[in-house]
């Protein structure tokens, strides 16, 4: 193994990719143009803009101050919450994103203060869901509300606490599940397409068969390209995340597991694009080849659609699919940090990726038959 | 023999159904210019890259720079240098960057300036690949095969499919090659590319060598004669011909071809046609080319026409 080999080769990958304007833009624009359509098809961007739901557990006068001064910003549509019911049971079974608690007592701590500035404030409680972007919005005019009362009241002293209390949401917005799916499957098709692409190029010019007469290996040739894969594939991930944080709201969760988990789909289909390059020679059929691979793959190891909606069987033929394996872990590392699923999707992939990976080099060989 | 470079022994070589080599012998000596010479599916490429160590053969025993084909892959490759049948490269890399990324693959420090020099390519250093005419990137193909300074260079049909002015400018560099007393293995299906750059010619059909020889025995034996055709003639230009001696051909739509010994020849023909008042349209002398020679060494018309230019 020779380094500077390796590099030479990395090199010209890139200056070949930098200088295409064609391949730079299919590159970038591909998995951009998914995460805006999918973005806008499902986000839930103003559903519940403007929604504030309260539970006056008080009554007192100071509490329908409150609920009046926030009917009054215009910007809320309160909706008050039956007192009976527990809040917390409430945000869960409801799905909604922001429930301000007024406490028994609010008005009378409120009088308190008033007579005795040493005296306690009063505490309003608000559970929030914390991965939601829209959501901390409302937390922000909800607390210059809430400053604009302590002033009115007081001047200087704090006459109402904000006790808030984030909220993990266990059921996913759909931005924070088909990210990583949309990473996945870039990830994936980068790598697949890549290598058949090229390798396919390269052998159709005759470069391949040139190579083959000088010093280079085959462990070298395979090595710059996997890595040239790599770059590829980081480079889309950053544009799939700034389009999901920066216009969804995304709040991933970015650590060396979804690198982990980048690099061994890498591996995979970088691999399954070397297997497919030495038995399909023909440019057209490598193509198909490689489509027969992704497609499948695409629908069924739950990219876009929760597994859970599928029918069984769906759902077993997914736990067969490399990239399902995939998504998971990205999911998991990524959104839930789950580290149980995180550790068995890697070991299936990883070991997948290794095989995979090792055929393709044990398989191909830079002579003709 | 101790200067021999390159030795092939009844070499065969078999795909699934073709035997595209079929029993070869053959040797080159250093610093010669030995030309392989064949139509289409005769089997030189297969044979040269056999010898480049990237084909295994079936059997028969190949060695270069004294070295098994079979066993010194690695030290081999370090000492030759290719360009394979219709080479191509990375497209958008610049002539300069091409040069110095295949001397990477080497580790040599090698001059990118004396070969790009000796290719002539100074002007279009910096021109992508991809926007180099077709004898411009021959031309490029045949510096990346020297940046090891190798011993011994394959070129394999360098000048196919280029027009007749690129043609001639390869030629003037595989000339210059030849005179720095580089060996080189040509391989080609042009008669005239083997005359003017060869010193040796084995002609190979159907996987045989079929004839061989130095240059200048060769054309003595097969291209001594010279054809001359006489269009829209007059009566009496074919049994004139054979008055003198000369063997015709292919009398049809008044024209008729004529084998002549040489030059000689012709002008007493052409002088006993005048002193007939025999007169004709045009005439058009050429030498035999390879299809012709193929007719008489097997009796088998070649297929490809691509072979008489
Ligand atoms: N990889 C291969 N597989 C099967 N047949 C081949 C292969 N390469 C060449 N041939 C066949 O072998 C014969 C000789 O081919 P080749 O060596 O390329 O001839 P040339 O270089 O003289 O044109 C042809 O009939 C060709 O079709
Ligand atoms: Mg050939």
């Amino acid at each position: 193994m020779n380094v500077k080999r390796v590099i030479a080769n990395l090199v010209v990958h890139l200056k070949q990719f930098s200088r295409e304007k064609s391949t730079i833009f299919f590159v970038l624009a591909f998995p951009i143009l998914l995460m805006l359509l999918f973005g806008f098809i499902f986000s839930d961007v103003g559903s519940s803009v403007g929604t504030l739901y309260i539970q006056d557990l008080d009554g007192g006068a100071y509490s329908q101050g409150l609920v009046g001064a926030f009917n009054g910003t215009g910007v809320f549509d309160v909706t008050m919450v039956d007192t009976n019911i527990s809040p917390d049971q409430y945000y869960a079974d409801n799905n909604i994103d922001i429930l301000l608690v007024i406490p028994a007592g609010y008005s009378d701590s409120i009088y308190m203060k008033l007579l005795d500035p040493a005296s306690p404030e009063a505490n309003l409680t608000i559970l929030y869901d914390q991965s939601n972007t829209n959501t901390q919005t409302k937390i922000s005019i909800v607390g210059s509300v809430i400053d604009g009362m302590n002033k009115e009241l007081s001047g200087s002293v704090n006459y109402i606490g904000v006790d808030l209390q984030g909220q993990q949401s266990d059921e996913f917005k759909f931005i924070d599940f088909f990210a990583p799916g949309i990473i996945a499957m870039s990830v994936m098709s980068s790598s697949l397409f890549g290598t058949v692409g090229m390798n396919t190029e390269l052998r159709q010019k005759g470069i391949l068969r040139k190579l083959a007469t000088t010093p280079l290996t085959r462990a070298e040739w395979l090595l710059s390209n996997i890595l040239y894969q790599m770059f590829m594939s980081l480079l889309s991930t950053v544009c799939i995340l700034a389009v999901g944080m920066g216009m969804f709201g995304l709040r991933p969760h970015i650590n060396i597991y979804m690198f982990v988990f980048i690099l061994l789909c890498v591996f995979s289909f970088a691999g399954i694009g070397m297997l497919i390059t030495r038995f399909v020679k023909e440019a057209e059929s490598a193509q198909a080849a490689a489509n027969a691979v992704m497609f499948p793959m695409m629908f069924l190891s739950g990219t876009f659609f929760q597994l859970e909606m599928m029918p069984d069987f769906l759902q077993t033929l997914a736990r067969f699919l490399p990239l399902y394996y995939v998504n998971e872990g990205l999911r998991a590392a990524m959104i839930s940090l789950d580290y149980s699923i995180i550790l068995e999707s890697a070991l299936v992939i990883g070991t997948f990726g290794t095989v995979v990976f090792m055929l393709g080099v044990m398989l191909t060989s830079w002579k003709e038959n | 023999m101790a200067d021999d470079v390159i030795s092939v022994k009844d070499l065969v070589k078999v795909y699934d159904d073709v035997r595209a080599v079929d029993g070869i012998t053959f040797a080159v000596e250093k610093g010669e210019v030995f030309a392989f010479l064949g139509p289409n599916g005769a089997g030189k490429t297969t044979t040269v890259e056999i010898i480049e160590t990237i084909r295994d053969a079936t059997s028969g025993e190949v060695s270069i720079l004294g070295m098994d084909v079979k066993k010194n892959r690695t030290e081999i490759l370090k000492r030759i240098g290719v360009l394979p049948q219709e080479f191509s490269s990375f497209d958008r890399l610049t002539v300069e960057e091409t040069l110095k990324y295949y001397a990477a693959l080497f580790c040599t420090d090698c001059d990118i300036n004396k070969l790009i020099d000796l290719v002539n390519l100074e002007e279009h250093r910096k021109k992508l690949y991809i926007n180099l005419s077709g004898g411009l990137k021959q031309r490029v193909g045949i510096a990346v095969s020297l940046v090891n300074d190798p011993e011994i260079i394959f070129l394999d049909e360098p000048t196919t499919g280029l027009d007749p002015r690129a043609r001639h400018d390869v030629w003037e560099v595989i000339k210059g090659l030849k005179k720095e007393g580089k060996t080189i293995f040509l391989t080609t299906h042009y008669m005239e590319e083997a005359e003017v750059l060869a010193d040796y010619i084995a002609i190979i059909s159907k996987g045989k060598i079929i004839a061989y020889g130095t240059t200048t025995e060769l054309i003595d034996k097969h291209f001594k004669t010279v054809k001359v055709t006489i269009k829209g003639g007059t009566e009496g230009v074919g049994s004139l011909a054979e008055k003198m001696g000369m063997p015709t051909q292919g009398r049809d739509n008044g024209n008729i071809t004529i084998e002549a010994s040489g030059n000689e020849q012709i002008v007493e023909f052409l002088n006993a046609l005048k002193a007939n008042n025999i007169s004709y349209l045009s005439m058009d002398i050429r030498k035999p080319n390879l299809e012709e020679l193929f007719l008489v060494l097997t009796g088998e018309a070649l297929i490809d026409k691509r072979v008489t230019q």
